[in-house]
C-alpha cells in the first residue's frame, strides 16, 4: 500500500514524464486502494501539467513533451473522473468544440489545441474536420458550448470561419459562445475583421486565449 | 568543462583520383630533384648537404632526390595527438575526425564595446581566447590577431594571453626565428611540466608558411627546427596564387605548393627522424586586372580539398582552411557562401584540421561576433555529415504503423526522443528567451550570444606559479630580444 501524498506525486510525474499508459495505471491504483479522485486530480495531474508547462516555458520541454503530457494526463482523466461522486466534479474552465471547418481536411493543429486545452482544465468536444456552419452550432448547443474553435488552413476555407460566426448569430447564440480562430492563414486581424472573439497563433498560446475568453487571466 | 565536439564524417569526398594523385606526386619529385627549392639558412643546407641533396650554397637552392624525400618523409607519423591543458580538449588527429579552430592573425579588430575598428592589442587575443574556450565548435586556437601593444616581443605575449585565457590546444603563426622559438619551447615546458611530457602531449604547436614559388622564410625555417627538436608539431603552409607566384592552372599551383611544403617537412624529419608535421596548402586565384589575392574563388575551394587528399597521400595530417575569411562586414551574403564552400568540402575530404572561424578582410581584421556566425555553421556541417540512420529506430517503422494514415507524430515517444537530436540554428532561428523577443537583426542577435560568453564564461585559471613561470620567460625574451 502505497501513501497519498507518494501516489499523488507518482501521478505528477507520469504526467511530468508524458508516459500515457503509466499514467493510467497509477490512476486505476489509487482508486483500488480508497484515494479520492478529485485530489488525484487537482493535487496530482494538475501539477504535473503545469510542471510541463513550465518546462516548456524555460525551453527545456518541445511540443511532443507537451502532448505526450497531455496524453498522460488524459489517460489518468479517464479512469478518474467516471469515480468521481455527483456532488463533486472536476473544475471545468470551460467547454470547447473545436473544428476544422468546411472543405478543409486539416487536422493536426485542431488536434494538438484540443490536447491542450484538455491538459488545462477545459472540457473539449472535437468534432473533427470538414464540418459545416450548422454542426458547429449544433454541436455548441448540444455541449452547452462556452467557446467555439474554429481552424482553417486554406485561404479558400478561411471564410468557413465567419459563416460560423453568423450561423451562431442566426441561432442566437452569439451572446453565449465565444469564438477562437486559428490556421496558418489566420492572422489577428483577419480575426477582428470577421468579428470572431480571438486568435492565437499556436496550440500553447491557445490556452492563454482561451482562459481569457472565459474571464480568466493567461 | 569546456568541451570539443570534431566532425566525423560517414560520408566522404574525393576531388581527386588514384591516378591524378600519383601524377601529382611525380610532378612534386620532379620539381624538388630538378628545379630545387630556396632555404636561406646556412643551417638548413648544412642539413640537406649533410644528408646527400645536391645544395647550391651560392643561390641557397637545394635539389632533393626522390628517394632521399620518400625515405624522409616515411618517419612523418600519420597520426598523433595535439593536447589541450585537459584531456578532454586533445585532438586526436588520426584521420577519422575534423577539428577547426579560429583563424589568425589579424591586426585589426572591430573593438566589441565602441563598434569602432582599432588596432588589436594582447587583451582581444585573451578576449577571444575565452570565447573560443566556449564553443563547441572550437577545438584549437589561433591567437586572433596580433599583440600589438607588445612590440616585437608580441607573438610571445600571444601564446601568453592564450595559455591564460582557454585550455584548447594553441597553434602560433607568428612565433618564427630561432631565439623566439626557443622562448616558447620554453612556455610549452612550463604549461607541459616539463619537456618529456611536452612531448607526449604537446599544448601548441605551429604553423610556417613557405614563400611563394619555390621559396622557404629564414626565420620560419629556423624555428620550424627548433620545435622540430622539441617535439612541437610544426606544420607548412603554401599560399600560391595563382597566375602570380604560382601557375595559372590548379594542377601546377597544387605541384608548386606541395613542393614547398614536402621540402619543409623533409629538412624536419632528416633534424628528427618521426617528428611530428603537417601539410597545408591554401591556394587563391589573381585578380586578372589588379594582381589582388582573389579570397573566394571555385579554384580555391577545389585546391584546398585537393590539398587534404594530397597530404594523406604524402602519409601526414593536414591543415586546411575554411570559413569566409574575406568581405567588408560580418552576416553577409559572401561569408555565407564561402563558409559552406570552404568548411563543407575540406571535412567532407577529412581534414585533420582547419582554420579560419572569424575573420574578415583576407584575414587581417577581427569581427568578433563574425566568429558565432561561423560557429552556427560549423554545427549544421557536423550534423550533415553524420548521414541518415537506417538502423530499426533510425526506419522507425513501429511508429509508422502505430500513427497510420492521416495521423500525426508529435505524440509519440520516439518523435520525443528525436528531436532532442535536432539541431536547430540558433541565430536564424531564434527562440523567445526569459528576457523576451529575439533581436529582428541578425548580427545583433550573434552579439548578444558573444556578450553572454564574454560575461558569462570564465577560463580555468593557470596555477599562479605557472603564471608567473610565463611571465618570468616574457622579461628573460624581453631583455634577450633587445626590447
Amino acid at each position: 500500500m502505497t501513501s497519498r501524498g507518494e501516489a499523488l506525486s507518482r501521478l505528477a510525474q507520469a504526467v511530468v514524464d508524458g508516459e500515457p499508459e503509466e499514467a493510467e495505471a497509477i490512476a486505476r491504483q489509487a482508486l483500488e486502494e480508497g484515494l479520492d479522485p478529485l485530489a488525484c486530480i487537482n493535487e496530482g495531474l494538475t501539477p504535473g501539467i503545469n510542471r510541463v508547462g513550465e518546462m516548456f516555458s524555460c525551453g527545456e520541454y518541445f511540443l511532443p513533451d507537451l502532448i505526450l503530457g497531455g496524453e498522460a494526463m488524459k489517460a489518468a482523466l479517464a479512469i478518474l473522473e467516471p469515480a468521481l461522486v455527483d456532488s463533486q466534479g472536476r473544475e471545468v474552465l470551460g467547454r470547447v468544440v473545436l473544428g476544422t471547418v468546411k472543405g478543409d481536411m486539416h487536422e493536426i493543429g485542431k488536434t494538438l489545441v484540443g490536447t491542450m486545452l484538455t491538459a488545462h482544465g477545459f472540457h473539449v468536444t472535437d468534432i473533427g474536420i470538414d464540418k459545416s456552419p450548422a454542426d458547429f452550432v449544433a454541436a455548441a448547443k448540444q455541449a452547452n458550448a462556452t467557446i467555439i474553435g474554429a481552424s482553417a488552413l486554406l485561404t479558400t476555407t478561411m471564410p468557413e470561419q465567419q459563416r460560423i460566426i453568423e450561423a451562431l448569430t442566426e441561432a442566437g447564440l452569439r451572446d453565449q459562445v465565444k469564438v477562437m480562430v486559428g490556421g496558418a492563414p489566420i492572422t489577428q486581424s483577419w480575426a477582428e475583421k470577421i468579428g470572431a472573439d480571438g486568435y492565437a497563433e499556436d496550440a500553447i498560446s491557445a490556452v492563454g486565449l482561451a482562459r481569457r475568453l472565459v474571464g480568466l487571466p493567461a | 568543462m569546456p568541451s570539443i565536439q570534431p566532425i566525423q564524417p560517414i560520408f566522404g569526398l574525393e576531388v581527386l583520383d588514384s591516378d591524378q594523385l600519383a601524377a601529382l606526386r611525380s610532378a612534386t619529385l620532379h620539381v624538388l630533384e630538378h628545379v630545387g627549392i630556396q632555404f636561406p639558412s646556412q643551417q638548413a643546407l648544412d642539413v640537406f648537404a649533410e644528408h646527400g641533396a645536391e645544395v647550391d650554397m651560392e643561390r641557397q637552392v637545394v635539389r632533393l632526390p626522390p628517394d632521399l624525400v620518400t625515405q624522409a618523409m616515411s618517419h612523418a607519423p600519420r597520426s598523433y595527438r595535439l593536447a589541450g591543458r585537459v584531456n578532454e580538449t586533445d585532438l586526436i588527429l588520426d584521420g577519422t575526425r575534423s577539428y577547426f579552430g579560429t583563424d589568425g592573425c589579424g591586426t585589426e579588430t572591430i573593438d566589441f564595446e565602441t563598434g569602432q575598428q582599432r588596432p588589436s592589442r594582447k587583451e582581444d587575443v585573451a578576449k577571444m581566447a575565452r570565447v573560443a574556450e566556449y564553443l563547441h565548435s572550437v577545438a584549437f586556437y589561433w591567437p586572433m590577431v596580433s599583440a600589438r601593444d607588445c612590440g616585437r616581443l608580441a607573438p610571445l605575449h600571444e601564446l601568453d594571453a592564450s595559455f591564460n585565457n582557454t585550455v584548447k590546444h594553441v597553434q602560433t603563426e607568428t612565433v618564427m626565428g630561432e631565439q623566439p622559438a626557443q622562448y616558447a619551447v620554453r612556455m610549452g615546458e612550463v604549461i607541459a611540466g616539463d619537456s618529456q611530457r611536452m612531448r607526449a602531449r604537446p599544448p601548441f604547436s605551429v604553423l610556417i608558411c613557405t614563400i611563394a614559388p619555390l621559396g622557404q622564410d629564414k626565420e620560419g625555417i629556423e624555428a620550424g627546427m627548433v620545435y622540430a627538436q622539441a617535439g612541437i608539431p610544426v606544420g607548412f603552409m603554401a599560399m600560391p596564387t595563382m597566375g602570380s607566384t604560382a601557375p595559372a592552372a590548379a594542377g601546377g599551383a597544387l605541384v608548386v605548393a606541395n613542393a614547398e611544403v614536402i621540402s619543409a617537412l623533409v629538412l624536419m624529419q632528416l633534424v628528427t627522424p618521426g617528428a611530428p608535421v603537417f601539410h597545408s596548402i591554401l591556394a587563391s586565384v589573381m585578380d586578372p586586372r589588379s594582381a589582388n589575392y582573389v579570397v573566394s574563388t571555385p579554384e580555391k575551394y577545389l585546391c584546398n580539398t585537393a590539398a587534404v587528399q594530397i597530404a594523406h597521400d604524402w602519409g601526414v595530417p593536414t591543415l586546411a582552411g575554411a570559413f569566409g575569411m574575406d568581405g567588408p562586414e560580418p552576416a553577409t551574403w559572401q561569408l555565407g557562401r564561402d563558409s559552406v564552400y570552404t568548411a563543407l568540402m575540406v571535412a567532407l575530404a577529412g581534414a585533420d584540421i582547419v582554420t579560419g572561424g572569424g575573420m574578415l578582410r583576407a584575414s587581417t581584421l577581427l569581427v568578433p561576433e563574425q566568429l558565432i556566425f561561423d560557429d552556427e555553421i560549423y554545427h549544421i556541417n557536423r550534423k550533415l555529415v553524420e548521414g541518415i540512420d537506417t538502423s530499426p529506430d533510425g526506419l522507425a517503422l513501429d511508429v509508422i504503423t502505430a500513427v497510420g494514415p492521416r495521423g500525426h507524430f508529435l505524440a509519440q515517444k520516439h518523435t520525443r526522443r528525436h528531436v532532442r537530436q535536432f539541431w536547430i540554428p540558433e541565430l536564424s532561428h531564434p527562440r523567445w528567451t526569459t528576457e523576451g523577443e529575439p533581436a529582428p537583426d541578425i548580427r545583433r542577435r550573434a552579439r548578444a550570444k558573444l556578450g553572454r560568453i564574454l560575461a558569462e564564461h570564465e577560463p580555468e585559471p593557470l596555477e599562479e606559479a605557472i603564471q608567473a613561470e610565463l611571465q618570468a620567460i616574457l622579461d628573460t625574451a624581453g631583455r634577450q630580444l633587445g626590447m
